[in-house]
């Protein structure tokens, strides 16, 4: 659900990215939905542009004419065909070389010697201003494509998060149940020590029970027998008891 | 074959016509090709230029000026640049080097600011013949002197840039013509001495054409 939140303003931003692309970069998209069925674009392509100037040879002449004539005059072909020509117009005093030879001349050296020590250095300080001006002409596509994917991660970071929350619901749960199984074993033995209790009731009420029957018995065997006990039967014993005492005290005395 | 020493200056070509004149052209060659947005090198080199140009022209001209009021001065810096430059080169004609074009380019300008200034703002440019704080014992002279100043600006102005280009041009064409006749050894101290020339006569061509744009600057801003 967060996640489809995160996604609403994404799609409304991808607008903007499809409307500040040059065309080049969207040249695939635009060509597959808004050209025209009438243009031809086998006899006439689409210019592109060149990223690097033409390769030239000695600086201002260009390789291509050199290739055009390999195949007939080898590689030193192009060479020989100008310095023949120079020679031939020089002897001939067809060129005549007068004070703008000498001007040239000077030209040329101070030209060869400006590209070769300022040369490098230019290049890259004009380099650095044309990226300057492309970034800041691309800069709103750009921070638009910088934008969306920030939102893209903290998108992701959005959707570890909910999984934490899972885990979080599952330790929950877990502590729930145990919870419940805490309470449903103290139950039981609550239950186990009631039914303990009156069983052990039952059990001394049983044995208080046996112990007054069995006392009320002893007694009344007791008084019975005292009721039956005559006098003579008294004296009798008692006369037993007196001979056993003195029969029993002459013997020990013998053994003393 | 030179007649004399100023048919290097000479506008006739080998037909008689003065077919010459079309070198005026050749600075189109070096404008730069807007069909790409982004520029290559050169292309930025030049717009870093007009750039700086204008902000320094806009800087000069002051809260006067109105939108693309810097625009004509760039362009005729341009111009003038590119006549200087590619006039240097050989076989070249220096079309900015005749009074015919210099006063031709600085004629027209300093008319239509005079007749705009005097005929719109006739108490303002009045004002401006006296200069802040002269002595009032002064002041018919000054009068005098800032008239004879404002009317022959545009002959300085043409005169000015036609002088530099002809005398450098001349000392080029006297140093060159001694080459046919100097032995090895010496060509070399030729060239060195040449290849100084070209050095000060291309911040010459520079120069000039900044000077002449800047003054056609400051005059129109007198004006507005």
């Amino acid at each position: 659900m967060l996640s489809r939140i995160a996604l609403k303003p994404v799609r409304s931003a991808i607008q903007p990215i499809r409307m500040t692309q040059t065309s080049a970069t969207s040249n695939a998209a635009s060509a597959a939905t808004t050209e025209s069925p009438e243009r031809d674009l086998v006899n006439f392509p689409r210019p592109v542009r060149q990223e690097y100037p033409g390769k030239v040879r000695m600086g201002f002449i260009p390789d291509e004419w050199f290739q055009f004539f390999y195949s007939k005059t080898g590689v030193t072909g192009p060479y020989t065909f100008g310095l023949g020509l120079a020679t031939y117009l020089c002897s001939k005093e067809i060129y005549i070389m007068e004070h703008e030879f000498y001007t040239g001349l000077s030209i040329a050296i101070m030209g060869i010697y400006a590209v070769k020590k300022l040369g490098p250095a230019t290049a890259k300080f004009l380099d650095a201003e044309v990226a300057k001006s492309d970034a800041e002409m691309n800069a709103g596509r750009d921070m638009a494509i910088a934008e969306a994917k920030a939102r893209i991660a903290a998108e992701k970071i959005e959707q570890d998060r909910a999984l934490g929350m899972k885990m979080l619901f599952d330790a929950k749960r877990e502590n729930v149940a145990l919870q419940l199984e805490a309470a449903y074993r103290e139950q039981l033995v609550k239950v186990f020590s009631e039914t303990k209790k009156r069983l052990d009731y039952q059990v001394e009420v049983q044995n208080v029970q046996r112990n007054l029957e069995q006392r009320h018995v002893v007694d009344w065997v007791l008084r019975s027998v005292r009721a039956a006990v005559t006098p003579e039967q008294e004296k009798a014993t008692l006369s037993q008891c007196i001979a056993n005492i003195k029969s029993l005290a002459q013997q020990n005395t013998v053994r003393i | 074959m030179m007649a004399n020493l100023f048919s290097i200056f000479d506008p006739s070509s080998m037909l008689t016509l003065p077919l010459n004149w079309l070198a005026v052209f050749v600075g189109l060659f070096a404008l730069p090709w807007g069909f790409w947005i982004s520029t290559n090198r050169a292309a930025k080199f030049f717009t870093l230029v007009s750039d700086q140009l204008h902000s320094e022209f806009k800087t000069l001209v002051g809260v006067g000026g109105a939108q693309g009021h810097t625009l004509i001065f760039i362009s005729l810096f341009l111009f003038i640049l590119f006549n200087n430059f590619f006039g240097l080169a050989p076989y070249v004609f220096t079309a900015s080097s005749h009074l015919a074009m210099t006063l031709a380019l600085a004629f027209p300008l300093w008319l239509a600011f005079i007749l705009y200034g005097w005929l719109s703002h006739t108490t303002h440019m009045l004002a401006h013949l006296v200069p802040l704080g002269t002595p009032p014992v002064l002041m018919p002279f000054m009068v005098l002197i800032e008239t004879v100043s404002n009317v022959i600006r545009p002959g300085t102005l043409a005169v000015r840039l036609a002088a530099n280009m002809i005398a450098g041009h001349l000392l080029l064409v006297l140093l060159g013509n001694q080459g046919p006749s100097l032995s090895s050894s010496l060509l070399s101290i030729l060239l060195v001495t040449q290849i100084l020339l070209l050095t000060l006569e291309s911040a010459v061509a520079i120069i000039q054409s900044y000077v002449f744009a800047v003054l056609a600057t400051l005059y129109s801003s007198e004006v507005v």
